[in-house]
């Protein structure tokens, strides 16, 4: 594996646009968006989930737009009192999530402070969510709002108390979401004293935190919630002693702040195609107290999957690069047999991505802050098979005739786990099958 | 400071970039935070055809500035000449982050391009300012690139031209209007002699006094543009908004008029043409009157499509238009103005919610709108046509709303809205609320306001009660 640095301008959608997408996964925020007319425009533009066409865009109305007129002259806690006004129309929240970056700061407003007063007025939780947060490492990824949001719903876990940690937890004080769909049959884990295991992540793909903690409790080890999860009532207890699992390689912040409540933070592959599920289940097992090993069951997969193989096989892949995603897969991918031409990385957090640098093949290129200019020329150059591209880049590429994907097809298809890795190889698959019969019509 | 539900405009860099992207060979060199550069995407997204668009980003970057990275805004420049040699001008535009931030960074002229010794021009503009909104930064940017291309050499050409100022990219379906407007006035006989902003290249605007007049499509844009011409060339203007068949028929007329044509042979084409083409007339005088009677429509947009469209259904089909606003704020002396021809409820506003509230005390039986005035249509639960930019759908066919293809689009959209919808009974409405009822009907948000009131209604009549009382209305919502 190289690592190189283009210091160009990435293909990436600004990560605002993700405000669409969260509020539809999470339907008792209110989300406040204060900022600029171009920060509500862009929102109102990007679509959830931008796919090359735009799909018919569904108005959310948990999204709420504060646009700051830059000729008024700032008011402390004029923005706390509007939302107020207007969060008694929006029964059920249980959250109010301002969004506020540098543009709200630069007009005057005191994003902490107007939030501070929601939640007092309210008495609601209230956070304040930077999408300009700038990162130890520089650039920015279309799912930075994402990590930020997950990590503001991660200080709004309920603390483990003290208590908690000395008794072994009895299953009468194990509720939220997997509660009762862990107790069928895992007596043997509630009684081995095990240290509960949070997920952390899956927030485009609902439902799929349910298939990884099946996968672990098979194991024996107690998930007791995950983040996002299905509420913000039913967030788990993160705290000092619990084992928290991370099944995105984009949450950098959000496993920081898991990390400085005391929580340990499992440092394994994130649970993407075979090997990585299993090296995630084995790692994350470990750290909650529990042997396991995966070795058998990874070989039964890889054979399973004999057959997608062998369709993959060599053939020549190039990953953009904008989500973040892109590194877990093209690792995933190189192991099945593609070869991966280049991996974009418009940023690139060495150390929160060890592990999956560590078992990135050798061949694999990974461009850090890559420009878009030079990917569109290296892929005119190296005609790949495949490429996982960017929204931007997507229509340009399909029109210079090559066959793209977005990162984002991965995310809807469900690309966690060992069922996940099936998914991802049929996708691939089923869009050479598709290029192939539209090419050999004759028009 | 207002909660918005929606915006109707984006930033005034954008309206620059719509009408720098319109024009070949203009480049737009955005200086902006990272995360504002979204307009590259939506240029694929919404066009479709593969092109890359024709704007660069310049990304705002903090501390001193040791590397080659893009960022500095004269190395940007230079770069956007480099790898767009046949770029002939070059725009900057200024985020609204970046005119927040205060930097003022001179700029420098811009170097040849390699091996031609042709140096492209540069245009900033000076009145950028954070509060601005695209429709007004676009009108003012296609007026600033005009004036930039002027010479004194203008000539008039030998027979009759105009200038057709039409919508910028993104217009649904703009290069249709600008197609069908062309077609009508070759049958005229008269030649367009270039399509501002969309289709036209930096060559045309040079040539732009040759026309004899400038036709004026969409006023949104063009109207400084044209005014400049008009003042410096004397080339005289026709605004009136060429939407259903009596403002066609004025265009044409106008134009002939301006271009010294027969007025008999004009008359005779927009004869032929209503027999033809045009089906609004023939569509108003098909169905019975009782269709269009004590039929209120409300329509919100823009400027241009509103007037047209309020005008053509008012006057030549016959509905009672109850409500009709802009959200162009800076347009509201004109439009208010111009609505008074056939309404009395004309209003300015630029809050979806407010927007909302005023359609719903218009009490309509069809919403004419832009894509934020769906929800208040489906509340209300009277059909919705979306003829006013900003709209959501891009269809691969675009159809005109302008001249006398678009009256005839604009008679299809009506009858299958108004088709088999009777006008309500008047028994049906008689049924009363209580002030318990009214006060939790006053929590609920505006746009759902129509939809809660329509279903606890219903309710009371199904359960057989003359008025809503506070607990049939939350059963109702239940």
């Amino acid at each position: 594996m190289t690592i190189l640095n283009e210091s160009g301008i990435p293909d990436v959608l600004p990560p605002l646009h993700a405000v669409n997408d969260l509020a539809q996964r999470l339907p008792d925020v209110l989300i406040v968006v204060a900022g600029t007319q171009a920060e509500a425009h862009l929102i109102q533009c990007l679509p959830s989930a931008p796919s090359p066409n735009l799909p018919p865009f569904r108005r959310n109305q948990r999204v709420i737009f504060a646009v700051l007129d830059p000729d008024d002259l700032p008011q402390q806690g004029l923005l706390a009192s509007r939302i107020v006004e207007r969060a008694a129309e929006h029964r059920g929240t249980e959250l109010v999530l301002l969004v506020a970056g540098r543009a709200a700061e630069s007009l005057g407003v005191d994003a902490t402070f107007e939030a501070r007063l929601v939640a007092r007025k309210l008495d609601l939780p209230a956070e304040v969510v930077n999408p300009d947060a700038t990162h130890e490492i520089p650039g920015v990824l279309s799912t930075d709002l994402e990590d930020h949001v997950l990590a503001a719903l991660v200080n709004l876990c309920p603390k483990r108390k003290t208590s908690d940690l000395v008794e072994t937890a009895s299953p009468a004080k194990r509720g939220g979401l997997f509660g009762n769909f862990l107790r069928r049959g895992t007596e043997t884990s509630d009684s081995n004293g095990g240290r509960p295991v949070v997920l952390l992540g899956g927030t485009l793909s609902p439902g799929a935190d349910r298939g990884l903690a099946a996968e672990l409790s098979r194991t024996g080890v107690d998930v007791v919630g995950s983040v996002p999860g299905s509420g913000i009532g039913k967030l788990p207890q993160l705290g000092e002693g619990t084992v928290v699992a991370v099944m995105d390689p984009n949450l950098a912040s959000a496993a920081t702040v898991a990390e400085s409540r005391g929580a340990t933070v499992v440092k394994t592959l994130m649970p993407v195609g075979v090997d990585g599920t299993a090296r995630f289940v084995q790692d994350v097992a470990e750290e909650a107290g529990s042997r396991t090993s995966e070795v058998v069951r990874a070989r039964s997969v890889w054979e399973d999957l004999g057959v997608l193989r062998n369709r993959i096989r060599g053939k020549r892949i190039f990953f953009t690069g904008d989500t973040g995603l892109e590194i877990p897969l093209a690792r995933f991918l190189a192991d099945a047999g593609a070869v991966v031409l280049e991996v974009g990385a418009p940023r690139l957090d060495r150390r929160f991505l060890a592990a999956e640098l560590q078992a990135l093949g050798p061949d694999v290129d990974v461009v850090v802050s890559p420009d878009y200019r030079g990917q569109t020329n290296r892929i005119d150059e190296s005609r790949p098979d495949v490429v996982i591209s960017s929204p931007g880049l997507h229509l340009p590429l399909v029109a210079r005739g090559h066959l793209c994907r977005s990162p984002r097809d991965f995310i809807s298809a469900g690309h966690y786990g060992y069922r996940g890795a099936r998914r991802i190889l049929e996708l691939l698959v089923r869009t050479m099958e598709r290029a192939e019969t539209l090419d050999s019509l004759n028009l | 400071m207002k909660l918005l539900r929606g915006v109707y405009e984006g930033p005034q860099s954008y309206g620059i970039m719509r009408v720098a992207a319109s024009i070949g060979g203009v480049h737009a060199l955005l200086r902006a935070q990272p995360g504002e550069a979204y307009f590259r995407t939506l240029y694929g997204a919404r066009e479709r055809t593969g092109e890359m668009a024709p704007v660069t980003l310049s990304p705002m970057r903090e501390g001193p500035d040791g590397s080659m990275a893009p960022g500095n805004l004269a190395r940007d420049l230079s770069g956007v000449v480099r790898r767009h040699p046949k770029t002939e001008i070059v725009v900057l535009a200024h985020s609204e982050a970046s005119l927040l931030s205060g930097e003022t960074i001179p700029v420098t002229t811009l170097p040849e391009v390699e091996g031609t010794g042709r140096t492209p021009g540069l245009i900033t503009f000076p009145w950028e300012g954070p509060g601005m909104r695209e429709i007004e930064a676009a009108e003012l940017a296609l007026e600033d690139l005009i004036r930039a291309r002027m010479n004194d050499r203008h000539e008039r050409s030998p027979y009759p031209t105009v200038n057709l100022f039409g919508p910028p990219i993104f217009g649904p379906g703009a290069a249709a209007e600008y197609a069908e407007a062309e077609r009508l006035l070759d049958m005229i006989g008269v030649e367009v002699n270039a399509r501002v902003p969309l289709g036209a290249n930096t060559g045309d605007l040079v040539r732009l006094p040759r026309a004899w007049a400038n036709v004026l499509l969409y006023r949104e844009v063009g109207e400084s543009a044209t005014l400049y011409l008009q003042d410096e060339f004397g080339m005289p203007r026709v605004t009136t908004p060429m939407i259903g068949a009596a403002g066609t028929g004025a265009v044409l007329r106008s134009v002939g008029e301006l271009c010294q044509l027969d007025p008999k042979s004009v008359q005779r084409t927009i004869w032929a043409e209503l027999a033809r083409t045009a089906k609004l007339p023939w569509y108003a005088r098909l169905e019975p009157p009782e269709t269009f009677q004590d039929r209120r429509v409300a329509i919100f947009g823009d400027f241009t499509y509103p007037l047209g469209l309020g005008y053509a259904l008012a006057r030549e089909v016959g509905l009672d238009i109850t409500a009709c606003g802009t959200y162009l704020t800076h347009l509201e002396r004109d439009f208010l103005f111009h609505t008074h021809t056939f309404t009395e409820r004309a209003f300015v506003e630029d809050d979806p919610g407010e927007v909302a509230a005023r359609i719903e005390a218009a009490k309509p039986d069809l919403v004419i709108g832009t894509h934020l005035e769906e929800g208040v249509a489906g509340s209300l639960g009277v059909p919705f046509l979306p003829l006013c930019p900003p709209v959501a759908d891009r269809p691969f066919v675009e159809r005109p709303l302008i001249g006398y293809a678009g009256s005839s689009v604009l008679a299809d959209a009506l009858e299958n809205a108004l088709r088999g919808k009777a006008a309500e009974t008047p028994g049906e409405a008689s049924i009363q609320w209580t002030d318990g009822a009214l006060q939790e009907v006053s929590e609920v948000p505006l746009f759902l306001r129509g939809r809660a009131r329509r279903l606890a209604e219903e309710r009371a009549r199904r359960l057989g009660s003359a008025e809503v009382t506070r607990e049939i209305f939350l059963e109702s919502r239940s």
